[in-house]
């Protein structure tokens, strides 16, 4: 069992010099006028602008809106994801036949799809979960071909020694041997996803509200507290949704190792 | 070590090597089964594009949203001839090269201090993880800000997202430098100097290089992200326009563009990281 | 009881054939589009007879009593964002400008314009205070913001035309107009093509060229999808007749302020409006009639459209405009000869103020 002190990093002291190092800066050029106090907001003006706004009620809208997109898109991706990687990871003929194409079409950056997504979709939600839905299913299905392609010749013999229906394989053998490359790329799946919650909302120009929505309209209004605390708060939950990941994944995994 | 390992954990960059394509080097006794798979894999895309085209012809979809292939691949023909998909990508792959130039230089130099001196990791790496889980996009509003739209804008933005992959590489490949070889190192009492030369850089440069291909397809990622948010030229332009003007076989021709281009960073500096992790030290 | 029963079936088929014969005539809903959304992307549009319509709730109550929705969208995305919507068949009337309204029909969308929405709006080339720019020869390499694929793109072709130039000689920039607004403020654009006053009054731009020539913009107008017409022509006509209806109050001096009042719901300085207007008769502004001047323009816009290389198909405005919803409300609501026809250069055809 490891020690709590292995699991808990001792703080570093040192790490929060650059941190501190950079707010102090920051109030000492706005403070001393040093700056265009327009473009070049203090600290206390972010603070107190993001708070007016968390208390307008305005903010709890947008993060839901943000959130329900996001993780709306990520499901889908990841369903849709899963099972792309199943099916080339067991079926040789579907890998062969599908895989040239699937592997060519990933090199199209995720955001040169968005036009085409937007003369299909629209530029509402829908457009906007299927952009989600997109980049998660990358990640999540080669992640989840890796997992299946490790798992070792044997562990099929013996499945095949049990006489396994393939629906046993899949959930019995497929599912579990390959979960840790699932996890992973489910993880990588949830980045990528909070990122194209943020970019379909930067891109695809629409009313209603949204994290990415206030952030731009932030700038439309040259309101550049409200730009630096959204930047803030989007990028806290990112990090939020990353730590959780990243719990889940030590989680699950250490049940799997007890399972086996 | 496992603190080392929960620390280094995390970011967004370890993962991502599993996003890039394992080009298996196939073995060349093989090769009926080898053309065998080519054939297979080229079934598929046929497939498609006879259904694309009975889909224009039996107008299932309406020409605005599916314009015919034989209308596509004459825009392609057009664009190409005259230069115009030419200049644009000219365009986009300069301030690809250039934030690559900078972010990378920036992110080697983090890199290679959080990897040789502990003093500098502990007070770079908790800024830097906080740093590298900001998604480069959000950064865009502030930047405009400072920047203002024009070539500043776009590459600074690519340049952050360039720096995460190549600190990250950097650091990672000098962490793994066998302790063999720095005992050797200090054994003959290298300089700084030596040591970084003829020791941490040889035997980081197959991880470094890796770096180089991860931040290279981000900085591709983050071009087109940033060319479609403001832009008067380059592929991101391009497809705004073509966009708004209901053009879709322009936007088809600048996605192929930007895949294609997408496939060729990959396979050439795949290729190169490869050569080189031949030579790489062995012995861990 | 058996006689019960035939009752009840009675009963219902009384109630249920009239239903079903209305269910088979009305849509459930009506869906209409802005191409245009307020600051900060409010649902809120302006400076229209449609914008009017909505504010004041007339379709609304004009459906209301067939159980008929109204539905209301408001594309940031402007009027490229109006025909991807149209392209999905998620709307059945919309306002447009002449660029997107001819790039759709030459990708095969099918629509009927009913209406003119507005005409002989104005607009100014604007260019940060402190810019050097003082003409429009001066914008050779610039760079200038327009949202791209909007009506605002084709006047400034137009307009570079005049002085000899092209849209390659210039940088120009696709933006949003609330982004348009603050990438001038901060010097990030060289110039854009404005109508607000609101920068001007706070001295962050300076209006080098007005665009007032009714020949440099088109008339906005109100489209039906054509699907949607040729199934429920009933609804059409009561959605234009109601429309001209609540027109006459939209004209009527008296609501000057207060149409001016409901526009600037729209998050837009009610002073924008008040400046824009001043000196028309909002009779003439607000003007649906399908005229000369409306034909003439639309012809020009097509033609133009195509020379500048928009879009590559023809495109044909053979059996594009339907006016005869317009006359059949004219006629109801006998108004004929309330408005004024222009002629092709946008001229008055008849002395004013009958």
């Amino acid at each position: 069992m490891a020690s709590l002190k292995d699991k808990l990093p001792a703080i570093d002291p040192r790490g929060f010099v650059l941190p501190l190092l950079l707010i102090v800066v920051w109030q000492a050029v706005t403070s001393s006028g040093w700056v265009d106090t327009r473009i070049i907001m203090p600290p206390s003006a972010v603070l107190s602008a993001g708070w007016k706004w968390l208390n307008s009620g305005l903010a709890l809208e947008s993060i839901g809106a943000s959130l329900f997109r996001d993780a709306s898109g990520f499901v889908l991706g990841a369903a849709a994801g899963i099972t792309i990687g199943l099916l080339f990871g067991t079926s040789k003929l579907a890998n062969n036949v599908f895989g040239p194409t699937f592997h060519t079409l990933k090199h199209i950056s995720i955001f040169a799809w968005i036009p085409l997504l937007s003369a299909f979709f629209g530029r509402d939600d829908l457009a906007k979960i299927v952009f989600i839905a997109f980049a998660t299913l990358y990640p999540v299905a080669l992640a989840t071909i890796e997992g299946v392609r490790s798992i070792a010749k044997s562990q099929y013999e013996v499945a095949d020694v049990y006489g396994f229906t393939p629906r046993q394989a899949l959930f019995r053998l497929i599912l579990p041997a390959a979960s840790p490359q699932i996890i992973t790329g489910l993880h990588l799946g949830l980045i990528f996803a909070w990122l194209a919650t943020m970019g379909a909302e930067f891109l695809l120009a629409s009313t209603g509200e949204g994290l990415g929505m206030t952030v731009i309209r932030g700038r439309a209004a040259f309101r550049v507290d409200l730009i630096i605390f959204g930047m803030l708060i989007i990028g806290a939950f990112g990090m939020l949704l990353n730590e959780l990941a990243t719990r889940a994944e030590s989680r699950l995994l250490h049940w799997r190792g007890h399972a086996r | 070590m496992s603190t080392i390992q929960s620390l280094d954990k995390p970011l967004v960059i370890e993962p991502l090597a599993s996003l890039l394509p394992r080009i298996s080097i196939p073995s060349l006794g093989n090769l009926p089964a080898r053309f065998g798979r080519i054939g297979l894999g080229i079934i598929f895309p046929l497939l498609l594009l006879y259904l694309w085209q009975i889909a224009t012809e039996r107008v299932w979809l309406p020409p605005q949203l599916l314009p015919e292939p034989a209308f596509v691949w004459e825009t392609l023909v057009d664009m190409v001839s005259s230069g115009e998909l030419a200049g644009h990508l000219a365009v986009s792959l300069q301030r690809v090269l250039w934030s690559v130039l900078i972010g990378g230089s920036i992110g080697l130099a983090i890199g290679f201090a959080m990897g040789l001196s502990k003093t500098a990791k502990a007070y770079l790496y908790p800024s830097f993880s906080l740093f590298s889980q900001f998604p480069v996009i959000a950064w865009s509003p502030l930047m405009i800000i400072f920047f203002g739209i024009d070539e500043a804008l776009k590459i600074s933005t690519i340049t952050v997202a360039v720096i995460v992959p190549f600190a990250v590489a950097t650091y990672k490949g000098i962490e793994n430098v066998p302790v063999k070889l720095r005992e050797v190192g200090q054994i003959y009492q290298f300089s700084f100097a030596q040591t970084l030369w003829r020791i941490a850089l040889p035997a980081a440069l197959p991880a470094i290089l890796g770096g180089v291909r991860q931040g290279a397809m981000q900085a591709w990622l983050a071009l087109v992200f940033v060319e479609l948010l403001a832009s008067s030229e380059g592929l991101g332009y391009l497809l705004v326009y073509a966009r708004n003007l209901m053009q879709l076989d322009v936007v088809m021709v600048c996605m192929a563009t930007i895949g294609l281009v997408g496939l060729i960073f990959d396979f050439a500096l795949g290729f190169i990281e490869r050569h080189f992790s031949r030579w790489a030290p062995k012995g861990r | 009881m058996k006689k019960f029963v035939s009752l009840i079936a009675t009963a219902l088929i009384a109630v249920g054939l009239p239903l079903a014969a209305q269910a088979q005539e009305n849509p459930k809903t009506i869906r209409i589009a802005f191409s245009s959304a307020g600051v900060g992307g409010k649902p809120a549009a302006a400076s229209g007879l449609l914008a009017t319509a909505h504010q004041r709730g007339i379709l609304e109550k004009e459906f209301a009593k067939d159980g008929i929705k109204v539905e209301w969208t408001f594309f940031v995305g402007a009027g490229p964002a109006t025909n991807e919507a149209l392209a999905l068949k998620k709307i059945d009337f919309a306002t447009q400008g002449d660029l997107p309204l001819v790039v759709a029909r030459a990708n095969g969308l099918r629509t009927r314009i009913l209406l003119t929405d507005s005409r002989f709006s104005r607009n100014y080339v604007v260019v940060p205070t402190a810019s050097t720019i003082q003409t429009l020869e001066d914008l050779r390499g610039k760079k200038i913001t327009v949202q791209k694929g909007t009506a605002g793109q084709l006047t400034l072709n137009r307009l570079l035309t005049q002085v000899g130039l092209k849209e390659s000689d210039l940088k120009v920039i696709d933006m949003i107009s609330d982004s348009q607004k603050a990438a001038l403020s901060t010097g990030d654009v060289d110039a854009a093509i404005q109508s607000s006053t609101d920068l001007v009054v706070r001295g962050l731009v300076r209006r080098i060229y007005k665009i007032e020539d009714p020949k440099l913009q088109a008339p906005s107008q109100v489209w039906v999808a054509e699907e949607f017409e040729a199934k429920y022509p009933h609804i059409v006509q009561r959605f234009v007749t109601a429309l001209l209806r609540e027109s006459v109050w939209a004209v009527d001096e008296k609501n000057r302020d207060e149409l001016f009042r409901l526009w600037s719901k729209t998050g837009n300085p009610y002073s924008d409006y008040k400046e824009d207007f001043k000196g028309w008769a909002l009779r003439d502004r607000l003007n649906p009639l399908i005229d000369e001047y409306y034909t003439s323009s639309l012809n020009k816009s097509i033609a133009e459209v195509k020379q500048f290389r928009f879009v590559r198909r023809d495109v044909t405005a053979d059996g594009w405009i339907e006016p005869k919803y317009q006359q059949a409300a004219l006629k109801e609501l006998k108004l004929e000869g309330f408005w004024d026809e222009f002629d092709a250069d946008g001229k008055r055809k008849k002395p004013a103020g009958k």
